[in-house]
């Protein structure tokens, strides 16, 4: 219908929305983070690199990468093994598949804020659930472990807002709120590999489950893994509610749970210093980009086989 | 012969599984058994952490009745009621859930309004500029929207539009994903069935409306939860744009604000708050179990 | 009174020629099958006939009106595609409704609802329509089936269906049958037929199976790189063929062809063999094609050629001889019925002649030779 003008219509709009909430405030990051610009003051001086040097000089900046990352390398590897590890075995199950799927995925559909306060009560140091029952073991076996006995000496960690174990605290939030997710691609994932391949194994003299996942399961998972890789980056990235109903001020303690959105939370809202802000956002969407032109590239270069 | 019936065989390794299994559901289970049990618990049982799951429903003092001068024997008020009925009259709940309700079905009605027609282009019209239209929907595929909040912000309060019901739902209007996800099922639908609908005399329009969208009902579906599950539980969007005007809190806002000035009497309000947002998505949840999986299952296979 | 006519249309996708100037012309009430290998422009030019495709330079005329840039719709020709093409969401009748609700009833009429009620006298029509229809094609007791739930002859049929509900002055045909099975498919050219007769409508049909070309139609456009390379009845293409081109693709098994020399007497020979067969050629190069049944077994004599049985294909009522020639890269095919003689067994040595009436001669570019049974001196004088 070379005739017809309709696809104007019905491309248009679309694409006026994505240059004006997509592209433009990319742009709009970008010219502010060279500026001094806050909201309500007329006067907004360039200021050339100066956001970006304080980034990657000053301590909190530096606490900010440190407590992202360490989310971020612990939560992706966690997410995805602990994924992969329920969907095999889920996988294998006759029976009751569907029970733990169900269970597993209850936390990806709730309110990670509503989830978060609840943990901050199981993690409560005196009435929290956690402590409560670690406290029930002591005068057990497991007093051998020296850490152990130390909880029941002394205290059991104040998960929180001790700054040694903050930042893992909200690391493991992170991880069961997030498995899940992973859990249900690879079963899609283990759905798409044909049975006749194991079988094939299996003639082949793959006896055993590990030298059968070695050699198709995990191949033919390549791509769900790098897909699952990258949303896990993604979205690990994006931490923000549990930081926020944990610690509204600051970042946690001695800011060691400073991650990136918090800190264009605090600097751009909170504290009107949108240069900064602008300037975190621009690295953000860096990072980000990297990662998700790293997954294309992958995708395209290693997993053509299926 | 009673070893050869599957269903009473006993396996180590399928016992195995299953302990690790239920392990892993204790634990993914646990913060909502503390949810549900501390929302029906009195504060003497929260703090002190008794009366097993249920609490005792020992009627307790509500010391704010009281304080209001009325008779003590007026204000004793069993634990769960207690807790349920304060989560609605504390904070103008049924309000907050509405807000949800508007902004997640007003975000998700004008995504489809806009990606179906631009998917239906990209999939099926042939016109010049098509692989220059979808390389730029690849691209902004990778930018996620939080990332670039601060920026939208201010065009936002530059426009006077923050604290609105626009600034809840403009930012969300494009969802590249939609477009991503139904141009690759349009894909799938045969050319000739819209041929077929060109010969009967429908316009390319009524074609998107009659024959596109009730074949794409699956990934319309997929693409519907994907939608509403992330602006329901939405919380740093709502967080940014909505500050002080209660009016337009949203249901993870409004729990966020009770937290705020929350005392030890109020834990189990709170609690029971906490249950009456996550409800509403997991009891979709159990309804349509198997459209969820499906739907995440499809929406995960770029 | 409907008469199709494509004037010299071209069509380009890309840089790639799709039709280099097609013309064609088919009467009223006439069954005409565009019939070539997958490529060739055959459906291309369905498409731009219905309205589906554009030309880029050419008209298209239907009842001596230039339709060319007209809609689809607009044309009142319906068609019934390859994968059928019924709305999955709607049941059978509401597929036949759907272009008689589009065609007959105003926007408010069609308002869901409200519409049937607004326009109960229109809507009876509408279903008595269908309910007739699908009486001639007898799947009355499927109307309120999804296709979903239909085998792939019954869809073929609902397909049908949509398209006659609506009296069209043409019903076009883009290869209707190949997704059915071989015996349904076989059955359902039968039907096919029934029905145009019955029907009395043009019918335009589009396949790349010869069979179906040469049991159907009454006349068949064969097609094949963008042109049109031969229009004519089953027969005249079938034993008269335009070229080698059209000679190989009609007929199943397909046309032995041999490459053969013309002697100085304007005779053909065939490696040492000289028939008796006179071909008006300067060249001296060209080939010759005999149908599998146009050659037969005899004994030696000085006008067969010789070879070994290699392969035998029994079909039954007939047997396919393959017959390695000494020297040609391709086995003759011979058909012998099997009551027929002796039986021949594999590596027999046997002696195969050439009904000379049938023969065809082709000159180097394919194009065809008239052959004569005498020299052209004797014919001249």
């Amino acid at each position: 219908m070379s005739k017809s003008r309709a696809h104007i219509w019905f491309v248009s709009p679309a694409l006026f929305l994505m240059f004006v909430i997509l592209l433009l405030p990319i742009l709009v990051a970008f010219g502010i983070s060279f500026t001094s610009f806050s909201l309500g003051n007329s006067g907004a001086e360039f200021v050339g690199w100066k956001n970006y040097e304080q980034i990657f000089t000053r301590s909190t900046y530096e606490k900010m990468f440190g407590a992202t990352f360490r989310y971020v390398l612990t939560v992706v590897p966690l997410t995805v093994a602990l994924g992969l590890g329920a969907a095999l075995l889920i996988n294998s199950l006759t029976r009751f598949g569907d029970l733990y799927k169900t269970i597993y995925f209850l936390p990806v559909m709730s309110a990670l804020i509503a989830m978060a306060i609840v943990w901050e009560f199981a993690f409560h140091p005196t009435i929290g659930i956690i402590n409560s029952t670690l406290e029930r073991g002591c005068g057990t076996f497991l007093e051998n472990w020296g850490w152990y006995a130390q909880g029941c000496e002394k205290t059991f960690p104040l998960w929180l807002t001790n700054r040694d174990y903050a930042i893992w605290t909200v690391s493991f939030i992170g991880v069961w709120q997030g498995f899940g997710f992973n859990m249900v691609l690879y079963l899609a994932g283990l759905t798409g590999i044909p049975k006749e391949l194991y079988a094939a194994a299996e003639m082949d003299g793959a006896k055993s489950g590990w030298e059968r996942f070695r050699l198709i399961t995990w191949p033919m998972l390549g791509p769900t893994t790098v897909f699952v890789v990258t949303i896990s980056f993604i979205r690990s990235f994006q931490v923000f509610d549990m930081v926020e109903a944990f610690y509204p001020q600051g970042g946690g303690p001695s800011k060691s749970v400073y991650v990136m959105m918090f800190a264009i939370y605090e600097k751009g809202i909170q504290q009107n210093l949108m240069g900064v802000g602008a300037a975190i956002t621009v690295v953000f969407l860096l990072f980000v980009m990297f990662l998700t032109v790293m997954q294309r590239w992958l995708v395209e270069r290693r997993t053509h086989y299926v | 012969m009673s070893d050869q019936q599957p269903t009473f065989r006993f396996s180590t390794s399928a016992t195995i599984k299953h302990a690790v299994l239920i392990l892993g559901a204790l634990i993914v289970l646990l913060p909502f058994y503390v949810m549900v049990s501390y929302s029906l618990k009195s504060p003497a049982e929260i703090m002190q952490n008794t009366g097993g799951f249920f609490g005792a429903q020992i009627p307790f003092r509500d010391d704010y009745c009281v304080k209001l001068g009325n008779a003590i024997a007026d204000c004793m008020v069993t634990p769960w009621i207690y807790n349920y009925t304060t989560a609605f009259e504390k904070a103008p709940l049924v309000r907050y859930l509405l807000n949800g309700v508007i902004v997640t079905v007003s975000i998700f009605f004008i995504q489809v309004i806009i990606a179906l027609p631009c998917a239906y282009a990209l999939a099926k019209l042939k016109f010049w500029g098509r692989e220059t239209v979808f390389a730029l929907v690849l691209f902004c595929l990778l930018i996620p929207v939080h990332a670039i909040a601060l920026p939208l912000y201010i065009m936002l309060a530059k426009l006077g539009l923050t604290n609105t019901y626009a600034a809840l739902i403009v930012p969300w209007t494009i969802s590249v994903f939609g477009i991503f996800l139904m141009r690759q099922f349009f894909m799938t639908v045969p050319d000739d069935l819209i041929d077929a609908a060109r010969m009967d005399g429908m316009g390319e329009y009524s074609i998107i409306w009659n024959v596109m969208l009730p074949t794409a009902i699956p990934a319309l579906m997929a693409f519907a939860i994907f939608s509403v599950v992330a602006h329901w539980n939405d919380y740093f969007w709502p967080r940014i744009v909505i500050t002080g005007n209660r009016e337009l809190f949203t249901p993870p806002l409004g729990l966020r604000e009770f937290k705020g000035d929350a005392d030890g009497d109020n834990f189990g309000p709170m609690m029971a708050t906490a249950v009456i947002i996550v409800t509403p998505l997991l009891a979709a949840f159990a309804l349509a179990q198997r459209r969820f999986i499906e739907g995440i299952t499809l929406s995960g296979m770029k | 009174m409907s008469n199709i006519r494509l004037n010299t249309i071209t069509k380009k996708f890309g840089t790639t020629d799709v039709l280099k100037g097609v013309d064609l012309d088919i009467d009223d009430k006439e069954f005409v099958t565009l019939v070539g290998p997958s490529g060739c422009g055959k459906s291309t030019l369905l498409r731009i006939l219905a309205g589906l495709e554009q030309p880029d330079e050419g008209q298209v005329i239907i009842d001596g009106k230039n339709v060319t840039s007209m809609r689809p719709a607009d044309r009142n020709l319906s068609m019934v595609f390859q994968s059928y093409a019924l709305y999955p969401h709607l049941t059978i009748r509401q597929n036949m409704m759907t272009p008689l609700k589009l065609r007959d009833l105003s926007t408010s009429q069609r308002l869901p609802l409200i519409g049937p009620f607004l326009a109960r006298k229109e809507y009876k029509e509408l279903f008595s329509q269908v309910d007739r229809t699908a009486k001639i094609l007898k799947i009355t007791e499927l109307l309120d089936r999804k296709p979903g739930q239909l085998s792939g002859g019954q869809r073929q049929r609902a397909a049908l269906g949509r398209a006659m509900v609506r009296n069209p002055l043409a019903f076009l045909m883009d290869e209707p049958l190949s997704n059915l099975d071989a015996a349904l498919r076989v059955h359902m050219r039968a039907e096919l037929t029934q029905l145009h007769q019955r029907l009395g409508a043009t019918f335009v049909y589009v396949t790349h199976d010869q069979a179906e070309a040469l049991t159907m139609s009454d006349r068949m456009a064969v097609m094949m790189h963008g042109k049109i390379l031969q229009y004519g009845s089953p027969e005249d293409i079938y034993q008269n063929p335009a070229n080698v081109e059209v000679a190989k693709f009609i007929g199943s098994p397909a046309i032995n062809i041999l490459s053969a020399s013309v002697n100085d007497y304007a005779q053909i020979c065939i490696q040492n063999l000289i028939l008796d067969l006179f071909a008006p050629t300067q060249e001296p190069n060209i080939t010759i094609g005999a149908r599998p049944e146009h050659l037969t077994f005899c004994d030696d004599n000085p006008t067969a050629l010789t070879g070994f049985v290699q392969h035998i294909e029994n079909l039954g009522a007939d047997l396919y001889y393959h017959v390695k020639i000494k020297d040609e890269q391709r086995p003759l095919i011979v058909r012998s019925a099997a009551g027929n003689g002796k039986r021949h067994q594999i590596d027999d040595l046997v002696h195969v002649k050439f009904d000379l009436n049938s023969t065809l001669a082709f000159a180097a570019d394919g194009t065809r030779l008239q052959t004569h049974r005498k020299l052209m001196d004797e014919l001249a004088s």
